[in-house]
């Protein structure tokens, strides 16, 4: 296990990094074109409701002050009001957010299941027509843009062929695993294509990396080795990159919510950047950096149980 | 004193005609998929349509909007304007309840009004005239500051809406908006023909039949005819369709037009397209000088004007709209009381455009700039028209896509050349749009900055003019003297597209885009 | 100085002897050809398109492919496969400027906070957290937005969150290699920190960059295509292909080709710089052996 202190520093490196991404987002909010009274107002507001609205929201205000308002208040963990739902934030984060983990942790899912033997598979029969196949059928799904794959995967397994709701998501753990089958699977295909990518170069690396050699040579069964050193490393390196590209599950569930009308934390920040809801931004900005940050720790600490060498450092 | 007996009668007669060939049938739910999800469908505090079009589901008006435009009774048998046009009285039913079975009395609706008359509340404006809201018993009085010729259309508004007043009080929030939150999340007692029976933020809702409604269906008993409407909220316009064609859905609303003909051919669905006061225009920024200081060319009267020749208003309802649009004769929609427009405007001439740019000394050249909306494919399309239309009179028109705020904080900054824009009405009266699109005062013409005494002092005098002949005559004269200084460029109407399973007859949308179910029903 | 001179002398054979190896794969011959031909068309278009990209033409609206227009046409009667192959100028653009700045600030910048460590590191550290940890697409989303939407813009954003991730690749390798013998035989020697990092360092750390870049630059033209779907990226009327592929979809079942071609299109253009990434990847590994 990975010492306590080490966790802990990990911890309070956390710390200056969320101040950076407050400080960050609030101004960055706050340069976008227009405002939540012009968003709105944008209907029928005469001018002087406008301004109103402005005064009530506290945008009046100088923006040191709407800053240090912000700090406090989160602080305190108070993340404000949502302008657009008309209720606090955290309250609407919360009813959306479990949504989001479950689509997420339902690609990663599907993802290494369909990655994982293909790219096995691939790297042992490197550079033959197997290879070449898998790499290309996943090379599509990196470079189809989720917005189509989405509506392609609709209209043929769930309006044509009937297999799947189209859409929505549903009440029970199995009626979303349901539900939710095509939109993972459009986030998974993105996701498993860089996974054979990397863990099939990785598992070619280690296949011929001197130590492998070196317990074959030891008569050690082809399974012992396989087990004992190829997988290992091969799980370092897939853990180590589905960690890092939370950020793009993350990014690609943005769009994937909008299109199978997911009622998930990634639709509800497209749509509160349309509509200026300052403080709903913030929230979910705050959000997602929290769980990017646990999701790196998490990385960190799987890593280091997996390879023993990595915990030194 | 209007008496609403035989109009009534006439109506119901008419619609049982019409319909005789169908009898009815109760029971069962539909369900409609949707754009975007409600978040407070409350009549005071709503501001966006999703919310807007369905309070009249939730709460009953004291006066309701006929389908050809005329007032008709609500929760009131009858309403009369006092001589001097200074009061308006109006008698409630007797008997009539709210859904959990309560009286509706005058007290709830002096408390409706009251809470609708909140200046902070976006709707507060439009009952700016009314003084006093009182009630005797069954008999409520609105006395007003001065004469206000549009509050019985106020009074057929959403935001007019009754909610009872013993419920409301108990909800918890420190203000009104707060309590009308927290009221509508908590299954509200409703005055309308549904209550909420459930709903799930972002995701779904559901409304069940309000057995006290008032209103009678074809068959004597009460409405409305279904025992419920399920919601699911459908960003996703080709994902909206597919979900309608799977049949896991009897409505989708929002069909984009280049759908329409395609679903038209479906021999499961009826494709509707419901009349709307729905107008597509773009704001021509009228200003000496644009944001940047520099010389404004649209400044000038027959620039605008040429633009407006130079646009082939057919080709671009054929484009955009694939046939379902129809050419602006007004500044208002055809479907507005007291529109006035006998022949659509500024008929396609490239000749005349070319010579009013030559008058006006603009025929070596023009710079101008088209704000459209960021992934809008009309708007794409109404661009790439555009400026094939108008590359000949040398014209460069050139794009800038921005989102829907980015749009209104440069329409309200005055930072445009022209950009696209929509408008419904949500008032059954002329007085809303025309405040909107020309009177200076009030949003500087829909932004454009043009300033016209004569049609200022006439929007200001309509507002309180009671001779309903006078104030048709005034509205006409706006209507011409906006047409003829274009403002704007005058583009098209368009209909709500929508949808609906074969097996639901009678779902409709008003031309004021309100989603009404309550004569809604199901052949099984 | 007789080091560098001796290495320059050198390089034309290593060059010639490494294509020699490279153009012995399939995979690498595969996507150099890829890569060459789209390059190829989006430097002369109007050589290869049949028609004018932006013409109307009202008499052959959304036709089905055909010996007239072989990816059908669209909305406009404007022929697809003119429109494809003039995205490819826009699209290839994309995937070069929205990358190239990103590779050498974050190259630079990693480069350095890995040869110095210190405060620098830790600064640097703690901002490429805040980067990362916000989402790609929102943060992209957000920074157009404020900038304006176009192409240039688009460029801007991207390299404003794109540097981060060449940045740490980089680091990691400059501090691998920093503990090698030669990095401190160049401080014994005398020779300038600068010196030691671009002329000794940085070469022997560059080849997982080259790596990522290739990749790099199809998630750039899949990342430009999401933002022209949103209408965030380029400007109609010109042709590009998420914009082509959203311009399409309303049309899924009526008018397929609108969306399909410029769809195949990203996946060749994707697949060409793969192969190449991969390619380089495999010989670059077996040159460090």
């Amino acid at each position: 296990m990975p010492s306590l202190s080490y966790l802990v520093a990990r911890l309070l490196q956390i710390i200056p990094t969320f101040l950076l991404v407050m400080v960050f987002i609030f101004l960055l909010v706050r340069m976008l074109p227009g405002d939540p009274a012009i968003a709105m107002a944008e209907a029928k507001a005469t001018d002087a409701q406008v301004v109103q609205i402005r005064r009530n929201l506290g945008l009046d205000q100088p923006l040191p002050v709407q800053f240090m308002v912000f700090v406090k208040n989160t602080l305190s963990g108070d993340l404000g009001r949502s302008i657009m739902m008309k209720a606090p934030v955290s309250e609407v984060i919360l009813s959306r957010l479990p949504t989001t983990i479950f689509l997420s942790l339902y690609a990663v899912a599907l993802a290494v299941l369909l990655a994982g033997p293909l790219a096995f598979l691939a790297a042992m029969r490197a550079n033959t027509t197997t290879d070449v196949v898998i790499r290309g059928v996943f090379q599509v799904g990196l470079s189809m843009p989720v917005f189509y794959i989405g509506l392609v995967l609709l209209t043929v397994l769930a309006a044509q062929l009937r297999w799947f709701p189209v859409g929505g998501y549903g009440t029970t753990f199995l009626g979303n695993l349901h539900h939710l089958m095509l939109p993972a699977l459009s986030v998974a295909l993105y996701t498993s294509a860089i996974i054979v990518r990397n863990l099939r170069a990785s598992l070619i690396e280690v296949l011929d990396a001197d130590y492998v050699q070196f317990a074959r040579a030891k008569g050690l069964t082809p399974r012992i080795v396989m087990t004992r050193h190829v997988l290992r490393n091969a799980l370092v390196s897939t853990v180590t990159l589905l960690g890092l590209s939370i950020g793009n599950l993350m990014s690609g569930t943005l769009v994937t919510e909008t299109v199978f009308a997911i009622p998930g934390v990634g639709r509800l920040m497209l749509e509160a950047i349309f509509a200026r809801d300052y403080p709903l931004i913030q929230g979910l900005t705050l959000t997602f950096a929290v769980m990017v940050s646990v999701v790196f720790l998490l990385t960190d600490v799987v890593q280091s149980l997996l390879d023993p060498r990595l915990r030194k450092s | 004193m209007k008496r609403f007996l035989p109009l009534l009668l006439g109506a119901a007669l008419g619609f049982g005609a019409a319909t005789s060939a169908l009898a009815i049938e109760r029971g069962g739910s539909m369900t409609f998929a949707r754009y975007d999800d409600s978040t407070v469908i409350d009549p005071v505090w709503a501001d966006r349509n999703p919310d807007l079009w369905m309070i009249t589901s939730l709460y009953e008006t004291l006066l309701r909007n006929g389908a050809d435009g005329a007032i008709e009774p609500g929760l009131a048998e009858s309403y009369a304007v006092a001589g001097d046009g200074k009061s308006i009285s109006l008698k409630l039913r007797d008997g009539l309840k709210f859904s959990d079975g309560s009286a509706i009395t005058g007290d709830d609706v002096v408390f409706s009004l009251d809470r609708a008359r909140n200046p902070d509340g976006p709707w507060g404006g439009l009952l700016g005239s009314v003084e006093k809201v009182t009630a005797e018993g069954g008999k409520v009085t609105l006395s007003l500051k001065q004469p206000d010729p549009t509050i019985p259309s106020i009074l057929a508004t959403f935001n007019t809406g009754i909610v009872s007043k013993a419920a409301f009080e108990k909800a918890s929030g420190s203000n009104d908006q707060e309590k009308a939150k927290a009221y509508f999340d908590n299954n509200p007692v409703t005055s309308g023909p549904f209550t909420m029976k459930s709903r799930v933020a972002g995701s779904s809702m559901s409304f069940a039949r309000n057995p006290n409604y008032w209103r009678a269906g074809e068959d004597g008993k009460s409405l409305p005819y279904l025992d419920g409407v399920d919601f699911v909220v459908i960003p996703d316009d080709a994902t909206r369709i597919l979900k309608l064609q799977a049949g896991e859905v009897d409505v989708a609303e929002f069909i984009p037009f280049a759908r329409v003909g395609e679903l038209s051919g479906d021999a499961s669905l009826k494709m509707e397209l419901f009349p709307s006061t729905r107008i597509i225009y773009a704001p021509i920024n009228t200003r000496d000088t644009r944001k940047d200081g520099s010389k404004n060319p649209l400044a000038d009267l027959k620039v605008r004007q040429a633009l407006n020749y130079a646009t082939d208003k057919n080709m671009l309802i054929k484009l955009v709209t694939f046939d379902t649009g129809k050419p602006m004769t007004s500044l208002m929609s055809a479907a507005t009381q007291l529109h006035y427009g006998p022949e659509p405007l500024y008929p396609y001439n490239p000749e005349k455009a070319k010579q009013l740019l030559a008058e006006a000394g603009a025929d070596g050249g023009l710079d101008i700039t088209f704000t459209t909306l960021a992934g809008s494919a009309d708007d794409a399309t109404l661009f790439t028209a555009l400026q094939q239309m108008w590359a000949p009179l040398g014209v460069n028109l050139k794009v800038e896509q921005v989102d829907n705020p980015t749009r209104g904080a440069k329409n309200r900054n005055g930072e445009f050349d022209i950009h696209t824009y929509g408008w419904a009405n949500d008032v059954n009266d002329p007085a809303q749009v025309t405040g909107w699109l020309g009177y200076y005062k009030q949003r500087q013409a829909v932004g454009t900055g043009w300033n016209n005494q004569e049609f200022n002092t006439l929007f200001e005098a309509s507002n309180s003019e009671v001779d309903p002949a006078k104030r048709k005559d005034e509205y006409k004269r706006m209507q011409e003297i906006y047409a003829a200084e274009a403002p704007l460029l005058f583009l098209y109407e368009t209909p709500f597209a929508v949808a609906v399973s074969k097996s639901l007859e009678n779902y409709v949308q008003t031309p004021l885009g309100a989603n009404d179910f309550s004569e809604a029903w199901r052949a099984k | 100085m007789s080091a560098l001179g001796h290495t320059s002398q050198r390089r034309p054979n290593r060059l010639l002897a490494f294509l020699g190896r490279a153009f012995a794969r399939p995979s690498f011959v595969i996507g150099f050809a890829i890569i060459a031909c789209s390059i190829l068309l989006a430097l002369c278009p109007q050589v290869f398109a049949p028609y004018d990209p932006l013409a109307f033409d009202m008499t052959a609206i959304q036709q089905p492919p055909s010996l007239a227009h072989p990816f059908g046409t669209d909305n406009f009667g404007r022929d697809v496969l003119s429109r494809v192959i003039w995205a490819y100028r826009v699209d290839m653009q994309m995937a070069l400027l929205a990358t190239i700045f990103a590779l050498t600030i974050g190259v630079t910048a990693g480069a350095f906070v890995g040869y110095y460590g210190g405060i620098a590191d830790t600064i640097f550290g703690r901002c490429v957290d805040a980067i990362i940890t916000f989402p790609f697409l929102v943060l992209v989303i957000a920074i157009v937005a404020v900038l304006g939407p176009g192409l240039v813009n688009m460029y801007i954003a991207i390299t404003m969150v794109n540097w981060v991730y060449y940045a740490r690749l980089t680091r990691a390798e400059i501090m691998t290699q920093k503990a090698n013998d030669y990095a401190a035989a160049g401080r014994v020697l005398g020779f300038s920190d600068r010196r030691i990092i671009f002329r000794h360092l940085l070469p022997n750390a560059i080849s997982p960059v080259i790596v990522y870049w290739m990749t790099d630059m199809a998630l750039a033209i899949l990342l430009g295509s999401s933002l022209g779907y949103l209408g965030l990226g380029a400007q109609p009327p010109a042709a590009e292909w998420g914009v082509l592929i959203s311009e399409g979809r309303n049309f899924l079942l009526t008018a397929w080709w609108m969306s399909l071609m410029p769809g195949v299109a990203i996946v060749l253009t994707g697949l060409g710089f793969s192969l190449l990434g991969d390619a380089l990847a495999d010989l670059l590994r077996a040159k460090g052996r």
